[in-house]
């Protein structure tokens, strides 16, 4: 599974990363939706894990912009935040959320179910 | 209670909730990045006593992480601890760059915030008699809105020039030039008349300059009306 991590904290996101490499999970970290498009636009990833809130893109509107970029991509959304807002809600609705701090294992089962259901 | 507490009021709890919120969300990010790093060295931990050959800079790199962001942590709750104290004496003398500095850092814990520098500034400013927690308030919209122009990876430069000797300029401005269309917003420019301020818009070079007196009459006035207010008079503190 390729995974394309995006997330300003920039030491959470590497953390991240070096974890699932521990696990057999290629990610690619990256620290803004700027670089995000980079990558996506010449490497194919499975699995898109976004933070909600970044300076510049947000994590929803780069949604937007990878899904023209690769139809195929699914998606996992992080936020800092408890609860995301009704507004953020109604866009990420197929997708999954998960708040932060992240439980490794429920990230990777979330990866895997995605997979799995095609969503 | 009259307009200008009510103002003061409710725009002063709303500023409050913003910044807190801004705050959890740092402190969140920070137990997020702990939570990872430790969670790397268990996975090291394990995979060492399965027998696989790690490097100890593997281990120390992760507690020195560790104890970096207990250090930022603590960093985040001594500002929250001075902001939540800003509020204990309505007006009070104040030293204007500690005033700025902290509200910069409250500011830089929101997600689109630009790089901010203050440049060739009196640290040691003469006191201003104000209301520190109103002030807080003032220069926190104007940054944001200041970011708003900018972007984030734009810088902004402040600077304070005391040289006058009835108050201090707070000077803002951006080497990618300011876009200040639509302001001052009409909650600036009230919070700016509450405080007995003055707002000016420098054209060459492109500035946005904020005049502070040492004491303004309008500071003096609320200071007797927030005496005479029965829902504000000052609390011991804690």
């Amino acid at each position: 599974m390729k995974v394309i991590l995006v997330d300003d904290e920039k030491k959470f996101i590497n953390m991240l990363a070096k974890r699932l490499a521990l696990r057999g999970i290629q990610a690619d970290a990256v620290f803004s939706g700027e670089d995000a498009i980079k990558k996506v636009s010449n490497k194919a990833y499975d699995v898109a894990v976004l933070d909600i809130k970044m300076p510049g893109i947000s994590g929803i509107q780069l949604k937007k912009k990878l899904s023209i970029l690769d139809p195929g991509l699914k998606y996992i959304f992080v936020t800092g935040h408890g609860t995301v807002s009704k507004s953020d809600e109604d866009l990420i609705q197929k997708d999954f959320y998960l708040s932060k701090p992240l439980d490794i294992e429920i990230l990777i089962k979330r990866m895997n179910e995605i997979g799995k259901l095609g969503l | 209670m009259n307009d200008t507490i009510n103002f003061i009021n409710i725009e002063g709890l709303k500023f409050f909730g913003k910044v807190n919120a801004s705050i959890s969300h740092e402190l969140k990010n920070i137990l997020a990045i702990i939570s990872e790093t430790s969670g790397l060295l268990n996975d090291l931990t394990d995979l060492a006593k399965q027998g696989k050959d790690l490097k100890l800079s593997m281990f120390e790199n992760c507690s020195a992480s560790i104890a970096e962001d207990i250090q930022r942590g603590f960093t985040t709750i001594k500002q929250m601890n001075r902001f939540a104290h800003s509020v204990d004496i309505p007006i009070k003398e104040i030293n204007l760059f500690e005033t700025l500095e902290l509200t910069i850092n409250l500011s830089g814990f929101l997600s689109f915030a630009s790089k901010v520098q203050i440049n060739n500034s009196d640290q040691e400013t003469k006191s201003i008699l104000t209301c520190p927690f109103l002030l807080q308030n003032l220069i926190y919209q104007i940054l944001i809105f200041t970011y708003e122009s900018v972007g984030p990876d734009g810088d902004i430069h402040i600077r304070i020039d005391s040289k006058n000797n009835d108050g201090a300029h707070l000077i803002f401005s951006s080497p990618a030039q300011l876009t200040l269309k639509g302001f001052p917003t009409q909650k600036i420019q009230k919070t700016v008349d509450v405080l007995g301020v003055e707002l000016n818009i420098n054209e060459s070079p492109h500035e946005l300059d904020i005049w502070i007196p040492y004491v303004s009459n309008k500071i003096i006035v609320l200071a007797k009306e927030l005496q005479n207010d029965s829902y504000t008079g000052n609390d011991k503190q804690d």
